[in-house]
């Protein structure tokens, strides 16, 4: 009886966790993005976006630091920009578990604002000053004559540059490294399989309620629906995948409206 | 064999314990550090905003004075308070100067001249920054609490935890009304700032 006590707590965890989950249903928190360059907004050129996407993947290859963007139309929930998007952040785990490298421009065109959030371990590399230059300066008037790729472009350039130098890459994307673990079939692979099985139950079902639908997902090339475990090519016209490394995010960053 | 299981348990539990009482006190020290991060920047803003010319000097005599009670209420910071009163002392202080910064805030916008010096930009941003933060440790802190109160609770920890001197710990209460920006009007500054509600008839 003993025995079986940490099992049942930990369904009971589990159980919670997902009513937990269920029960904050005012605010929407947006899934996974599928890339690093997401334009869920439509308004990027298709070419611009995987140019940018690839860029932030070679980004992440030289320097393991992992860089999103993501482009909504509108912000659903009660709180600031900096509290939805430090929640949304930190959901989508961006940057690696141990460096806490992530930081994330969030746009939402409708609303006419924009913030970066910076993971831990790029506050000093990045800092708020940094970051609200960046918006500020450099993205909004871009914004204002509606010029989002040049603005998203500027953004994305400035940010690399402000954290490049700070961590090394291991030449491979998180979603790279995980590839081979599910083609070696030990008790890890199949692990690993249950994981993405799990993972891919719980997205979709979280998609299904997700309030951003009606303008569609964000592009993707036609390469994505192979993307899931098997290696996207780091050379060539291929489409690179994200998936989050496990990083954590603080309140760091600052943001602009236009 | 029943109490080799129960020690086999108690062991766990005991472990499990100080593991948790040490996330508390790691929290604890984020929670400290980000808002010794804010007292700090407070002499800078202060001095620009000295500068800017005849700007309000009370809304600057309170920032000052929040600072410096801030700074008699130290609290260990490696070591989270077991005595909610403590806490609560520190709570009001740093709430009081929460407040003294958001009415200073509020107060340059009548400053047209000081807002747009890039000095007074940066620290802005980065006062609302280390607000984040606060907030973010704030929560993590309340967490890791609620996780460590909630084991001590738990059969058979609540028998052990007497024996081994486990105290649970308080945790930060919602924003009261100290915590939050406060509603200013200035009707001798003519326009009604941005950041307040439109004033009722």
């Amino acid at each position: 009886m003993e025995l079986l006590r940490p099992l049942v707590l930990g369904a009971v965890v589990i159980c919670s966790a997902v009513f937990a989950n269920e029960a904050a249903a005012v605010e929407v928190i947006p899934p996974k993005p599928p890339a690093y360059f997401n334009d869920y907004a439509n308004v990027v050129p298709k070419e611009k976006a995987l140019a940018l996407n690839e860029k932030l993947a070679q980004f992440e290859r030289e320097t393991s630091n992992q860089v999103v963007v993501a482009v909504f139309r509108k912000m659903e929930t009660d709180s600031d920009i900096a509290d939805y998007t430090r929640r949304i952040a930190q959901s989508w785990k961006v940057g690696q578990a141990e460096k806490r490298n992530g930081a994330v421009l969030f746009v939402f065109v409708d609303d006419r604002k924009m913030f970066i959030q910076v993971g831990y371990g790029l506050e000093g590399a990045l800092p708020d000053v940094t970051a609200f230059d960046i918006t500020e300066r450099r993205i909004k008037p871009r914004f204002r004559t509606g010029d989002y790729a040049g603005g998203l472009e500027q953004g994305v350039d400035l940010i690399c540059k402000a954290i490049r130098g700070e961590y090394k890459g291991t030449g491979e994307t998180v979603e790279e490294k995980r590839a081979p673990a599910s083609s070696g079939w030990g008790p890890l692979g199949f692990l690993v399989m249950l994981i993405i099985v799990l993972t891919i139950i719980r997205l979709g079902r979280r998609r299904g309620g997700y309030g951003y639908t009606g303008f569609g997902g964000p592009f993707v090339s036609s390469g994505w629906g192979s993307g899931w475990s098997s290696s996207s090519s780091s050379s060539g016209g291929g489409f690179s995948g994200f998936s989050g490394g496990g990083g954590s995010f603080g309140g760091g960053g600052a943001g602009s409206s236009w | 064999m029943l109490a080799s299981l129960f020690s086999l348990t108690g062991c766990g539990t005991y472990n499990r314990l100080v593991t948790l009482e040490q996330t508390v006190n790691k929290k604890w020290a984020d929670v400290q550090s980000v808002y010794q991060r804010r007292a700090d920047l407070i002499p800078n803003l202060v001095s620009t905003v000295a500068g800017a010319a005849n700007f309000e000097k009370s809304t600057l005599t309170e920032v000052t004075n929040a600072r410096a009670s801030v700074g008699q209420v130290k609290l260990d910071p490696s070591k989270a308070p077991t005595d909610a009163a403590e806490l609560e002392k520190f709570q009001k202080a740093q709430g009081q100067l929460s407040t003294a910064l958001s009415r200073l805030l509020v107060v340059s916008e009548n400053y047209p001249q000081l807002k747009a010096t890039q000095a007074f930009q940066n620290l802005q941003v980065q006062l609302e920054g280390t607000e984040n933060r606060i907030s973010v440790e704030r929560n993590n802190f309340n967490t890791a609490v609620q996780e460590y109160n909630t084991a001590l609770e738990r059969f058979p920890t609540n028998m052990l935890n007497k024996m081994f001197g486990f105290k649970p710990r308080p945790f930060f209460t919602a924003a009261t009304g100290a915590e939050k920006a406060p509603t200013v009007n200035f009707p001798t500054f003519g326009s009604t700032p941005a950041a307040s509600p439109a004033a009722t008839p």
